[in-house]
């Protein structure tokens, strides 16, 4: 490549991206300052520091959107399925991908039909069947809900992940007497590790992301995740007029996915090109 | 699909350890893949295929459900609603891709092509947004546009542009323009990404040739990088397309469709015709849901043709 000399243009080049970055960034730190200030502090002028860092707002979203409770909800949905969502697709692909079995076509053609329904069709038959069921309004419900089922775009990123490991050691375990779940556990599972951290990373946020599945699903307050919680605390703003605690919640909410992708950026922004256009 | 894995039939001339083992293999098989594939065939294609049926019905959930043949479809298509809605739609169909796909090639060609030193952080930064909650991201934006109070009003202050504390989702002809931003901003970091990696593919000799040539930045961008890439723009904007025809989470949480109507796309009246606070509509959602289905279906077909021609390509 040519040696990049840097010219008037490239300024500008320069200036354009860093207005980008801070039209991303900007936002979010504007909601983090104004989280730190009183009422009276942010009607009176948007821009002005505060006095005194508010970390009382904090407290006060705690409290008045329970979000200790809400969180523990958060937890419990976002863990379980995630636990248990990744480990069923683990199993998924090391049977669709390494066990050779009669309807094993027939079940990836199946499953291949996901792509083409775009879901939005589906969401009132989907409610009326976990009516049906007694799932609705419960948050085993929802858990069951997202961790029992196919995702071809995770079963492709595992799939081929484990297609990728040698023969010879599962042979060498089968003739020890090995099992195929003591294959599995001992052998796949390991060797499996950055594919399974990558599928759980976006199992993680997709979960804790989930607005619509929440929404639609739980009706009582008790049993709102974070999402619905703050859907649901910026109505009650509308009346109240609390900006600042609600500015708070916002920042609360936010701190776990921006958490996630300090860590994971990388595995993030691969698995993204990797799927992104399939899923 | 436990029949499938059950009837393999074992020769009889393997020995007893082999078809022990095949046993245990059918009933791995059963118990790892069972669960969670009944569980898509349950919760994914089972309400796929009632949605046909109960857009049939006159339904309200409650009552007992009435079967009217088409009469919900003919309806549709006279629902002034729904092709106001739909317009919506194209509006944003239109300009979301137009707007997310130029900025992000514009912006993946400076990370690739210009090495500057903060161009990694950059690219860390324009994905953000990609990974926050869209409740974040819709309530943040809600926040932006408010009237007294709201960051862009107070931008506009500081250029000395005094608007009166306009709030600008809550008028008619500003709501639906203002719902751009939100979904740019949430978008353009991952297609700036996808086109970083497959810029990256481009070998360097066909720029090294350019350049021999004297071709400038401009030149390189729109001769070599624009049209090898083209195919994975295509793709994008497509997907991009339908995203936009189907999605409707940050006007659900952003206008509900406000003011009076004039946000409200094909998704949201479908969402709230069925779980909206004042109709339970379910016979009549699911048509407008099947009629989404058969637009998406059509639309994903085209795709897959159209990535498929691109491979060839390549």
């Amino acid at each position: 490549m040519e040696t990049n000399k840097r010219t008037f243009i490239d300024v500008i080049w320069r200036l354009i991206m860093f207005l980008c970055a801070l039209s991303v960034i900007f936002p979010l730190l504007w909601i983090v300052l104004e989280s730190l200030k009183t009422n009276k502090e942010f009607f009176a002028n948007v821009w002005a520091l505060p006095d005194k860092l508010m970390f009382e707002n904090y407290k006060k979203a705690w409290d008045s959107y329970h979000l200790g409770s809400t969180l523990l909800n958060t937890l419990y949905y976002v863990g379980t399925s995630l636990a248990l969502g990744t480990f069923l697709t683990a199993l998924s692909a090391y049977v669709l991908t390494r066990l050779e079995f009669r309807g094993r076509k027939f079940i990836w053609g199946t499953i291949m039909l996901s792509l083409f329904l775009p879901g939005i069709n589906a969401l009132v038959p989907q409610y009326i069947l976990m009516r049906d069921l007694g799932l609705t309004n419960s948050l085993t419900g929802l858990i069951i809900l997202d961790s029992f089922g196919e995702s071809v775009f995770f079963l492709m990123l595992l799939g081929g992940f484990m297609q990728s490991l040698p023969k010879e050691m599962e042979e060498s375990a089968y003739i020890d007497g090995a099992s195929l779940f003591q294959v599995f556990t001992r052998i796949i599972l390991p060797l499996s590790t950055p594919g399974i951290v990558t599928v759980a990373i976006f199992k993680f946020l997709g979960l804790y992301n989930a607005f619509l599945g929440p929404f639609i699903y739980l009706s009582d307050s008790s049993k709102y995740t974070i999402g619905v919680a703050m859907y649901h605390a910026n109505q009650i703003m509308q009346y109240k007029a609390d900006w600042v605690t609600l500015f708070a919640g916002v920042t609360i909410a936010m701190i776990p996915t921006i958490i996630i992708y300090v860590f994971f950026q990388k595995q993030i922004a691969e698995g993204a090109t990797l799927g992104g256009l399939k899923g | 699909m436990a029949q499938i894995g059950a009837s393999v039939p074992a020769t009889p001339k393997k020995v007893s350890t082999l078809s022990k083992r095949k046993v245990q293999t059918t009933i791995f098989i059963l118990l790892a893949l069972g669960p969670s594939y009944c569980g898509y065939l349950l919760f994914t294609l089972y309400p796929n295929i009632l949605s046909a049926y109960y857009s049939l019905l006159e339904w309200n959930g409650i009552t007992d459900p009435k079967f009217v043949w088409f009469d919900n479809y003919k309806y549709l298509f006279q629902d002034e609603y729904v092709w106001r809605a739909l317009g919506h739609n194209l509006i944003l169909m239109v300009t979301v891709p137009i707007l997310t796909i130029i900025p992000s090639i514009f912006l993946a060609y400076l990370l690739n092509v210009k090495g500057y030193k903060e161009s990694p952080l950059y690219k860390v930064i324009y994905f953000l947004p990609n990974v926050l909650a869209v409740i974040v991201i819709a309530l943040m934006w809600s926040f932006i546009y408010d009237g007294s109070n709201g960051l862009l009003n107070a931008i506009l202050n500081l250029f000395g542009i005094d608007n009166n504390d306009f709030y600008w989702l809550g008028s008619k002809k500003t709501a639906i323009w203002a719902l751009l931003p939100p979904l740019i901003w949430g978008g353009v970091g991952f297609y700036v990404v996808i086109f970083m990696n497959a810029m990256k593919s481009i070998p360097p000799s066909l720029y090294e040739a350019a350049i021999l040539d004297g071709a400038s930045h401009m030149t390189r961008l729109r001769k070599i990088t624009i049209p090898l890439i083209n195919p994975i723009v295509r793709i994008s904007t497509l997907f991009l397309v339908l995203g936009v025809f189907k999605g409707f989470e940050i006007m659900l949480i952003m206008t509900n469709g406000g003011p009076a109507g004039s946000t409200e796309v094909i998704g949201l009246y479908m969402f709230n015709m069925a779980f909206g606070k004042s109709s339970h509509n379910y016979g009549y959602a699911s048509a407008i849901g099947m009629f989404l289905f058969v637009v998406l279906v059509i639309a994903k077909l085209l795709i897959d043709r159209l990535s498929s021609k691109d491979h060839a390509e390549f």
